[in-house]
């Protein structure tokens, strides 16, 4: 390799992770979600590097993105860091976890759960913005000890929305496992945690979301640490990734602004379905159990990925509709 | 310390972070590039990243890059030290920002809070101290 086509190299990287914070953004899902599967596909990174990449990579979109939120005052930090107790614990048996495989060359799990992770991230993601407010919810014990009330200002609705956090344990639960699947696969996970704060805890949407993205950096700094020492980070990729996810993700937050069409995600979750259900074929080819040639799994992949996302957009639609009649 | 002033501290430092981070790492790569390689590795050899689906191969990961040599590294204007560099300052970019709220949650003397942030504060620390040593990561 001459130092021209290591640099061709280098940029290549960057554009990998300039899309997959491009993508990442504008599904919502995060950019180290997209980047793992487009390094190791795409650019036959090892599945190692490309988590130590991702988890890098998904610091600097975090604290790149939650830097305006917390300005605005939407995140709630206080939630936030109190939910990280449970993220950070979970963040270090998932990093610990990951090691155990890695040194077992058990790769192929690491494959399969990214690819179902991916898929059943799907479908809450392009659920998102159904219930932008839950119902204000009686305060229970937890909305008291742990302060959970607060009030943040919508934009788009023009007044100041109030909220009562609940259920705080059932957050905490949750977000131990979205913390062992961000030290494990080497992401944010930040889809889990929209979920925990959504459906457990009924915080609304626009709290969630920003909070969400204020705490992936915390979880992903205490996993980058283990990876570091345990090797698996390559700097020279590392820092192609972080560049190129960091730019990716501030130009899509400033599209999603600006896009009036919402179908077109549709076409974004297709990709996304493409490389879960592409994952998941890998895992399973390298663990011998469904062994499938590259130019198969493409086709499989594509066909799955239609099937599978026209199924959700119907549903979803569905569901749109009776939410109009109510 | 008002809640104003905390919000836009926690805002300022999560940029700050960044595009120092950003920095540093364009300088290291800069440097690997203009240098012809670092630390007597080839461009060749940092850029190589193995294949396969294990480690396979020759490649120059983090953990031949320790902390202590940093500032060695810096110093020397070693590109790989200033890709680690920029890597741990985005690694405690974060974890500042647990501090800063700890210290707004002692200003307002709510306890619980400053317990919760000690808590996480010492995950932090315990992935990046403790378990390298104990579990021979």
């Amino acid at each position: 390799m001459t130092p021209l086509i290591a640099l061709f190299n280098f940029l290549l990287i960057v554009v990998g992770g300039f899309s997959a914070g491009l993508l990442g953004s504008l599904t919502g899902l995060g950019g180290g979600t997209v980047l793992v599967p487009l390094l190791t596909i795409f650019y036959g990174i090892p599945i190692i590097y490309a988590t130590g990449a991702s988890l890098i990579s998904t610091i600097a979109t975090s604290a790149g993105s939650a830097s305006a939120y917390v300005k605005e005052r939407i995140s709630n930090v206080k939630i936030g860091i109190g939910l990280e107790v449970a993220t950070t614990v979970g963040a270090i048996i998932g990093s610990l976890l990951a090691v155990y495989v890695y040194d077992h060359r058990l790769q192929w799990i690491i494959y399969v759960l990214f690819g179902a992770v991916l898929l059943f991230s799907l479908y809450p993601t392009a659920q998102k913005g159904r219930h932008e407010i839950p119902p204000l919810k009686k305060p229970d014990w937890t909305t008291r000890l742990f302060q959970m009330t607060g009030v943040y200002y919508d934009a788009r609705l023009k007044k100041d929305v109030h909220y009562n956090g609940v259920k705080w344990w059932a957050g905490e639960i949750v977000m131990l496992f979205a913390g062992i699947i961000s030290g494990l696969l080497g992401i944010g996970s930040g889809a889990m945690k929209v979920l925990g704060m959504d459906w457990a805890m009924n915080l609304p949407m626009k709290v969630t979301t920003t909070t969400s993205n204020f705490m992936v950096g915390i979880t992903a700094a205490t996993g980058s640490s283990i990876y570091w020492y345990a090797g698996y980070i390559q700097v020279f990729v590392a820092a192609a990734t972080a560049i190129g996810v960091l730019a990716g993700s501030f130009i899509g937050t400033k599209i999603l602004v600006r896009m009036s069409n919402k179908n077109i995600r549709w076409l974004f979750f297709a990709v996304l379905s493409f490389l879960g259900v592409e994952m998941l074929l890998k895992g399973l080819a390298s663990n011998g159990s469904f062994v499938t040639s590259g130019t198969d799994r493409l086709a499989i992949s594509a066909l799955t990925s239609v099937i599978l996302i026209s199924c959700l957009f119907l549903v979803i639609r569905k569901q749109e509709a009776e939410d109009v009649q109510v | 310390m008002s809640k104003y002033e905390f919000n836009d501290i926690l805002s300022t430092v999560l940029r700050l972070g960044v595009v120092v981070s950003i920095i540093l790492l364009a300088t290291g790569v800069t440097l690997i590039f203009v240098m012809h390689g670092a630390d007597g590795y080839s461009i060749d050899q940092i850029a190589s990243y193995g294949s396969g689906s294990g480690i396979s191969g020759f490649s120059i990961n983090s953990s031949s890059l320790p902390l202590t040599g940093i500032l060695n590294g810096v110093v020397h204007l070693n590109g790989l030290y200033f890709i680690s560099l920029g890597l741990w300052v985005l690694i405690f970019t974060p974890i500042s920002i647990v501090l800063i709220a700890l210290a707004e949650f002692a200003y307002l003397k709510n306890r619980l809070y400053v317990v919760l942030s000690v808590i996480v504060l010492f995950d932090l620390f315990f992935a990046m101290l403790v378990v390298p040593v104990f579990f021979h990561v």
